[in-house]
């Protein structure tokens, strides 16, 4: 099954359906989930809550703990409403580190003693994964950009986010649009053979490659337009000026909502210690 | 009162071998709307550089003499003071636009200068600029001329009292030229801002501006009032403008004598019914229309569905059971807004969208099994944005490209033969972005027939262009007609539409609300109302004087008007 | 005013290398996550990495600017934007990238010089590939106590932690980053630079070759990230003792979780009116 879609996904890297499918799943998970309880939570907060999430279950190994912080970042990836793309490669990537080796333990008969380790650690992964899915995905780009220059994150940074969420939608039609010339004027070997197969799919590899010739060209065009525009909005008088950063920071307001998603998190993080304790 | 004061400007370009502005000396009064006339090439985007002090202060190179914009020496200023006085909107206007969202976008420049009420100020340039209500919204989603009016926005907010916008209705379909320049008006006569357009069509020129200045070889050659600037015909010409149809076909009239020469020439289609009242219409013979309705079909549409994913809520329906048939040897030219469906369904005809439902068929046979790359000997698309089409670093690399990966026999030779053909032969190991926009036109349409195919798809061939370069690839369309039997063009150039096209299919909304000869199309005003198309204006003129009139060229107008 | 001037504009210059590098790798790093990984025995086909173009456009324009602009445009388009954001970790690839690419950058003097190219080509991808090697071994032997005592590993490590490098390095690092480098860097030299309004490089825009001072913040720069991927690994050999704090007392343990909600809630509370009198003060 996995090698089938890998396989699947490798054959129509080229294909239309599939550019065009990467690019609507990324402009979905960027763009498509602004309007979520996630999205308009206090960036600060979610931050710290992601330092919890992504740092406590490495250090304990209390199932009943493990559990409740997997279901509550799960459900938070709900609720963050985050595409489909990204939880397949979350799966992929959880499979890849730890999840290969519990299902061949399991497929070989193993014990107790060999699976619960392993499942402990797949639960340590999936938890932090998702935690970085939610926050990273989840909030709004903007938010998250102004929540990591609250913390001291440096302007560049948080300008480079802004910027590419706003830039990645041209870039990748640019992009496509490059990949359909060498598709109408290509000729690419045929597929038909296991051989042709492996031909084919180094072709696509290579125009992939080949692409960013001219897209390199197309987009240093672009970027001094860019780059002149960013002088006269300000860019640099206000990398340098601290009234701005402490303006924009301004509009970062914890309020209720703020206040609730870290109570409910609390809570269900102790009844789980408690739960886990008491058995 | 003088809000800009040039005085003896001279200005070359790091590394240049002779200077692009040549002392300049200019004086522009506060409230002016002035359009900057001149050849590519003559400096008007540089001349308007160095009002907002990228020129010096941005950009290197040797500036001599003094630019006084507002009462402040440029020179002696910075950028950050200086684009609070002149806000500048660039041609390739989406790469000005840096952050995600609208509101943020046009009070992103507040922000930067620590201005308190930065997001009250961006609602206000918001609200100026017609784009109310749209404050939450993603760039993607805003159309190319909201677009526009968003990077004009931006430079609103500051409230500067200059406004500095290069060629802002290159890109747009007429409908969205009218809004921006309906915005540009209400800006200059409500709020007093005082307007800089680069500008090639004229015929807004002549509806909008007050002044005129026209730019030759880095220097003024003058600046006048507009009526009076753009009677100036043959001066206009030779600099490669041209000044609108209704003033040519009077300045034709007159030298043919038919016109008294002491009257003066008129410059919109009001001025023209006076001058013109005496004419009269004499309808031409009808010919017989040649039936095509016997030949073969090219392309047809069977019951062909197609939806867009979006973003965000239900799929977007781009076609809901479209028929349509295209016989070989047509020369179509397919109109409608932007976001009407023209370039999906040229998408659809090359087989890189797969309708939902319903059928493509490619000289009878379907295209749904083919492959892209068998398709491409029978049809062919050249996209709107040429440099998307050069994947090669020289045009001659590019043209040979698809008949080398095909092993067409001799296929040198017929590089050969295109270049020549189009006018490429100097240029040859050039690449293709590099060169100017007619080049690169051309540059794209040999690519195009590289493989002779049968039909030739055209998206916006004209977009971008100067009016000179305009009727060049013009020229190099008619002169195709002979090379490729069925060509189909997308545009919102009405006259290529007029000059070229034999049958002319309206899109609205995905589906076609008019198809047929351009007398049918241009003649029926529910159609031109409600798909909102701007006809020719020496069309409009015609109708103007006659109801009954149509004509589309000038040669036209001449002919059928008698005295 | 004339060297104010001059200043700005090299500043703009950086800006534009600086965006231009971080959006185009972006943007291939997000077809990076997706392509998938082959693996034939003990051989990973890997695309990891679309390398040449930080390297290309360090070797033609300023390397810094190129090498940062990679280095955030991974971040943020790969990391970030897709939730793929690994933490302290990522400090490690932020870090290799930027040396590994700004070494490459500063090496080449003329960018027709083939040779040349190709050297700083294989230069940057194997610094790179080496400091994350190198780190990797790091791991294992901060990991395991008496690394030395235990027979047979230190070999099985440095042989497998070598064979991984030297398969990315052939692999990856020819096909991926010295080919197209190669190809690129003399078809764009001369092309792009006009494009962003610059002079392409040649003795007098070269910074000169790579000198000590180069050499000793790149080491910094790397004894940084070493020690940011072992924070960020280093959970393993806490978690006994953490296991020991979980069952001991439950009651503490509820109690100090209960405890610090209660410190959080209060002190946002106490932030959010304190910031809201901020507010009505002004």
């Amino acid at each position: 099954m996995e090698g089938k879609t890998k396989k699947r996904l490798s054959e129509s890297i080229l294909d239309k359906f599939s550019i065009d499918f990467l690019r609507n799943q990324v402009l979905k998970n960027a763009y498509g989930n602004d309007d979520t309880v996630i999205a308009r939570l206090d960036p600060r907060i979610l931050l710290v809550w992601y330092l919890f999430m992504a740092i406590v279950p490495w250090f304990v190994d209390d199932l009943w703990f493990l559990l409740a912080c997997f279901i509550l970042v799960a459900a938070t990836t709900v609720m963050a409403r985050v595409a489909g793309l990204v939880l397949f490669i979350f799966a992929l990537g959880v499979f890849s580190q730890t999840g290969y080796l519990f299902i061949v333990s399991l497929f070989f008969g193993g014990n107790a003693s060999t699976i619960f380790p392993l499942l402990m650690l797949t639960l340590k992964v999936a938890t932090c994964s998702l935690a970085s899915i939610t926050v990273f995905s989840g909030l709004d780009p903007d938010r998250l950009s102004n929540g990591l220059q609250w913390y001291g994150c440096p302007e560049r940074l948080s300008f480079s986010i802004s910027y590419a969420y706003r830039i990645l939608p041209m870039l990748m039609e640019e992009f496509q649009n490059i990949l359909l010339s060498y598709r109408l004027r290509g000729n690419p070997p045929s597929r038909e053979t296991l051989r042709g197969k492996i031909r084919y799919l180094a072709y696509q590899v290579k125009v992939v490659m080949l692409s960013f010739y001219p897209l390199m060209l197309n987009t240093a065009k672009r970027s001094r337009t860019t780059v002149e525009a960013l002088e006269i909005r300000g860019y640099r008088y206000a990398a340098v000026n601290k009234a701005v950063k402490k303006i924009r920071l301004s509009s970062l307001r914890a309020g209720a909502n703020d206040m609730m998603f870290l109570a409910v998190s609390v809570f269900w993080i102790c009844g789980a210690v408690l739960v886990s304790t008491l058995i | 009162m003088n809000i800009i004061e040039i005085e003896n400007l001279t200005y070359s370009y790091p590394a240049a071998e002779s200077p692009i502005l040549n002392h300049i000396s200019l004086e522009v009064e506060k409230g002016d709307f002035l359009a900057v006339v001149g050849n590519n090439g003559c400096g008007k985007s540089t001349f308007c550089k160095t009002l907002n002090g990228l020129i010096p202060h941005f950009i290197d190179g040797d500036f001599e003499g003094t630019v006084k914009v507002d009462g402040i020496n440029t020179l002696e200023s910075d950028v950050a003071t200086l684009a609070s006085r002149a806000g500048y909107v660039y041609q390739d206007f989406e790469n000005q636009i840096v952050r995600p969202t609208v509101l943020d976008d046009a009070s992103y420049a507040c922000l930067n200068y620590a201005m308190e009420d930065y997001e009250e100020r961006g609602r206000r340039a918001l609200r100026m600029c017609g784009l109310e209500g749209r404050e939450n919204d993603y760039i993607w989603q805003l159309s190319g001329g909201q677009t526009h009016l968003l990077a004009l926005a931006g430079a609103v907010s500051l409230q500067p009292e200059i406004l500095i916008l290069d060629e802002p209705i290159a890109q747009l379909d007429p409908g969205h030229a009218d809004r921006i320049y309906g915005v540009l008006k209400e800006l200059n006569e409500r709020y007093g801002k005082t307007i800089i357009v680069i500008e090639h069509h004229t015929e807004y020129i002549a509806d909008y501006c007050r002044h005129v200045m026209l730019m030759r070889d880095g220097g003024i050659a003058w600046k006048l009032p507009t009526g009076e600037a753009l009677r100036r015909v043959e001066e206009l010409q030779e600099c490669n403008i041209f000044p609108p149809q209704v003033t040519i076909a009077a300045h034709r009239m007159k030298r043919e004598g038919r016109m008294t020469p002491d009257a003066p020439l008129p410059t919109t289609v009001e001025e023209g019914r006076r001058a013109f009242g005496g004419l009269r219409y004499e309808s031409p013979e009808k010919k017989a229309s040649e039936s095509s309705m016997e030949a073969e079909s090219a392309v047809s549409f069977r019951d062909v569905s197609l939806s867009y994913r979006s973003v965000k809520g239900e799929d977007y329906r781009v076609f809901d059971h479209l028929n349509l048939e295209i016989r070989k040897g047509e020369k179509i030219a397919l109109i409608g807004s932007n976001g009407a469906g023209k370039s999906t369904m040229m998408k659809l005809m090359v087989g890189l969208l797969k309708p939902a439902s319903g059928e493509i068929l490619i000289g009878g046979e379907s295209i749904r099994k083919k492959k892209t790359e068998d398709l491409s000997r029978k049809i062919s698309l050249v996209y709107q944005n040429p440099e998307e089409m050069f994947i090669k670093d020289s045009i001659e690399a590019d043209i040979a490209y698809a008949m080398q990966v095909r092993n067409v026999e001799n296929y040198r030779e017929r590089t050969e033969a295109l270049l020549e053909r189009f006018r490429l032969l100097p240029l040859k190991k050039r690449d293709g972005r590099l060169l100017s926009g007619g080049q690169m036109r051309r540059a794209s349409l040999a690519i195009g027939v590289a493989l002779n195919p049968g039909i030739l798809l055209l998206d916006e061939p004209t977009a971008n262009l100067d009016i000179a370069t305009r009727k060049e690839i013009m020229r190099t369309l008619s002169d195709m007609k002979g090379i490729t039997e069925t060509v189909m063009i997308a545009t919102h150039d009405m006259q290529l539409v007029c000059e070229w096209a034999e049958r002319i299919i309206v899109l609205c909304g995905g589906r076609v609300v008019a198809d047929g000869p351009r007398d049918e199309i241009f003649g029926n005003k529910e159609v031109i109302r409600t798909v909102g198309i701007r006809p020719p204006e020496i069309f409009s003129m015609g109708r103007a004087l006659d109801e009954k009139a149509l004509c589309y060229t000038v040669d036209e107008f001449l002919e059928h008007f008698k005295e | 005013m004339e060297a104010v001037r001059k200043q700005t504009a090299s500043q703009s210059q950086k800006l534009m290398i600086f965006v231009l590098t971080m959006a185009l790798y972006g943007l291939s790093t997000l077809f990076t996550e997706l392509i998938p990984h082959y693996q034939v025995g003990v051989v990973e086909f890997s695309v990891e990495y679309f390398l040449f173009i930080p390297l290309t456009l360090a070797m033609l324009f300023d390397p810094m600017s190129a090498a940062l602009g990679a280095a955030t445009g991974e971040l943020v388009f790969s990391e970030i934007m897709l939730g793929q954001f690994g933490g302290l970790g990522e400090l490690e690839k932020f870090l290799t990238v930027t040396i590994g690419v700004y070494i490459a950058g500063r090496m080449v003097k003329n960018p027709r010089n083939y040779k040349m190219v190709g050297i700083a080509a294989l230069t940057g991808t194997g610094l790179q590939l080496l400091m994350g090697t190198v780190v990797d071994i790091m791991k294992v032997q901060f990991a395991v106590e008496d690394f030395e005592a235990v027979a047979g590993l230190p070999e099985s490590v440095f042989a497998t932690e070598g064979f991984a490098f030297l398969n990315d390095f052939l692999f990856s690092g020819i096909l991926f980053c010295l080919l197209p480098t190669l190809f690129l860097v003399p078809k764009l030299y001369g092309k792009i630079e006009p494009l962003l309004g610059m002079r392409p490089r040649d003795g007098k825009t070269y910074l000169g070759g790579v000198n000590a001072k180069v050499v000793i913040g790149c080491v910094i720069g790397f004894a940084a990230a070493a020690a940011a991927e072992l924070i960020a690994t280093s959970g393993m050999p806490l978690i006994d003792w953490e296991a020991g704090w979980a069952e001991s007392s439950t009651a503490l343990a509820v109690g100090l979780i209960a405890a610090a909600a209660l410190a959080v809630i209060v002190i946002a509370a106490i932030r959010m009116k304190a910031s809201k009198g901020q507010a009505e003060a002004k």
